[in-house]
């Protein structure tokens, strides 16, 4: 049980910041039982990703660049993760909960026969019994899960590893998966890919964000939350009513099902705290919510509140900040 | 072409914190005045197929299938309401203590009786449990691929064309074959409201029910769970916020700046 696989796809030689975080948890963990690390590194240029995974922990790194990796994402990940399972042999299997991880866990742990732990925000050894946390209906409850297979398959959230400090200096094996993925053509196929890479900072690494909601009433009103965020040199999130209602862009979206955001100071506007906006955003050092309604939920999970009209304290907040900032 | 789509009937997950409780014995939330509702991604999931038939025009039945207690009927009902053409109800109580592998097992016999399936339409999780396992391990079950986290699709000559959404982006998928695709949420597949009129015509329309045995199982051998819930709780409520207080919106805007600085947070 004591070894571990990490999924880890790579784009153009790159790695995420995820799967360098969740390397240093796997880390963490294989100091614990003994094992080693094996990290699969799968997409383009895979093999460029060797060093760096090895510095940030990797004691074995598996590449495979197989062109089906593009254009298959889904089918073509999990044969080669299937792959690496043989090759390697772990008795934890970890991914980062993106939109690879959710895609391959559950077909993964079908074909091998693993118990399955997704959205995990922590995990325990103890007494040689390896336990996940998650959060649960909407955040409003956690639970405590264990596979009972040999091989237990776990998707991560941000924020429940840390990298570690890379060692340039540490040694590892690097080998090529060896196997061949020929493109099956009923599979689903991707014909185009489209980044939506926001102009100012990214969510997930923002120190200060201003997020709307429903109470924001319209598209046009977020031009409030942007004149407070270009102030405060933040970025712009937003709940899921702001996504469906067609207000902003769904790569927004800050929630359960969206962006997982951890920064110093989470402004918002809006936004009735549901359970489900405050598990993307629970990890802020401070949150101050911006309200009509007194009664809202959110005013029992941020730090500081305000009750009134964001058109008549967000213009006066900015200003007020502006002031202070100089 | 027949679009089945996969309904889940949860807990009703606007339920507040503050109301939420649980029964930590038992593993199981204890809410009893909660509501059952449909998981909000399968109205995502069911408004995409009911778009999709409206984009191809004819030809396109759309099969409604949950799998649950009796009382998921309502749900069932909810889609037909919508124009959903079918609904079909898997039940048993030998279905009742099943975990995701197993119910992927259930769900994908009810595919399979069903026949002729071109497309199977989940929400990426559901509301409850939210594991977002059970669509990928029907499509395992059924040896078909899966493209999850799709928000819109579009015919496209012999095609779909699948927008998938992506982290910081997006992917159009092709697909030519029969598949599994997850759905989350966008502006595009909010469900509709039920017209008084379909609601009316629909009351009528049977729920077709299948338990273990009609779908060619036997409930004693439906396989063993592969992971153990151990512990099922409600963290420690955190404390109300602090409310910056004033007589107009100005001063409370105000003192919300002070209070920033003085804690040290901007």
């Amino acid at each position: 049980m004591s070894d571990l696989l990490l999924a880890a796809p790579v784009r153009d030689g790159e790695v995420s910041r995820g799967s360098l975080d969740l390397l240093g948890g796997a880390r963490a963990l294989a100091d614990q039982t003994g094992g080693k690390v094996t990290v699969a590194a799968l997409g383009t240029a895979a093999n460029q990703a060797a060093t760096t995974l090895i510095a940030y922990g990797a004691d074995t790194v598996l590449t495979c660049a197989e062109p089906a990796l593009e254009t298959a994402p889904g089918e073509a990940g999990v044969i080669a993760l299937e792959a690496a399972c043989r090759a390697s042999e772990p008795g934890v299997v970890l991914l980062v909960a993106d939109s690879y991880g959710r895609d391959w866990a559950p077909r993964l742990a079908w074909r091998i026969d693993a118990g399955l732990v997704t959205e995990v925000t922590g995990w325990s050894l103890a007494s040689g019994r390896l336990t996940f946390s998650r959060q649960v209906f909407g955040g409003k409850a956690q639970a405590v899960l264990a596979s009972r297979r040999p091989v237990a398959i776990a998707t991560v959230k941000p924020g429940a590893a840390v990298a570690c400090q890379p060692d340039p200096s540490r040694r590892g094996l690097v080998q090529e998966l060896g196997v061949t993925i020929p493109l099956d053509p009923s599979w689903p196929q991707v014909i185009e890919t489209a980044s939506e890479a926001p102009t100012g900072p990214r969510l997930e690494d923002a120190k200060i964000i201003v997020s709307g909601g429903r109470g924001l009433g319209g598209p046009e009103n977020f031009s409030y939350a942007r004149d407070l965020a270009e102030v405060l040199g933040a970025a712009v999130g937003a709940s899921r009513a702001a996504v469906d209602a067609g207000w902003v862009p769904a790569t927004w979206q800050i929630g359960q099902t969206g962006k997982s955001v951890a920064p110093n100071l989470y402004v918002a506007v809006g936004i009735s705290g549901a359970s489900q906006h405050m598990v993307g955003c629970s990890r802020s050092k401070l949150i101050v919510a911006i309200n009509t309604d007194q009664d809202a939920p959110i005013f029992e999970q941020a730090r500081l509140g305000v009750v009134g009209d964001y058109r008549e304290v967000l213009p006066r907040l900015t200003a007020a900040l502006k002031e202070l900032l100089q | 072409m027949q679009i089945v789509v996969l309904i889940k009937q949860v807990l009703d997950p606007e339920v507040p914190a503050r109301a939420f409780r649980v029964n930590r014995e038992l593993r199981v939330p204890d809410v009893p005045r909660a509501a059952q509702v449909m998981s909000i991604f399968d109205g995502n999931a069911l408004e995409t197929a009911l778009k999709l038939r409206e984009a191809v025009g004819s030809g396109v039945k759309i099969t409604a299938l949950s799998m649950g207690e009796k009382s998921a009927e309502n749900v069932l009902r909810k889609a037909l309401a919508v124009t959903a053409d079918d609904a079909v109800l898997l039940a048993d109580p030998a279905f009742a203590p099943l975990h995701s592998v197993q119910k992927a097992r259930v769900l994908a016999a009810g595919i399979r009786k069903l026949g002729s399936v071109d497309l199977v339409l989940a929400g990426r999780q559901a509301a409850d449990w939210e594991a977002g396992q059970v669509g990928p391990m029907v499509a395992e079950e059924l040896g078909w691929p899966c493209v999850s986290f799709v928000s819109r699709i579009d015919r496209s000559g012999d095609s779909l064309h699948l927008r998938r959404e992506l982290d910081n982006g997006y992917q159009i998928v092709r697909l030519s074959g029969p598949a599994i695709v997850t759905v989350t949420n966008a502006d595009v597949n909010v469900l509709r409201f039920a017209k008084v009129r379909d609601v009316m015509m629909s009351a009528r329309k049977p729920i077709i029910t299948w338990n273990a045995s009609a779908l060619g199982l036997d409930p004693t051998d439906l396989g063993e769970p592969s992971v153990d819930l151990l512990d099922l709780f409600v963290p420690e409520r955190p404390r109300h916020a602090e409310m910056i207080e004033g007589e107009t919106a100005r001063d409370r805007a105000l003192g919300l700046a002070r209070r920033l600085r003085e804690l040290n947070a901007i």
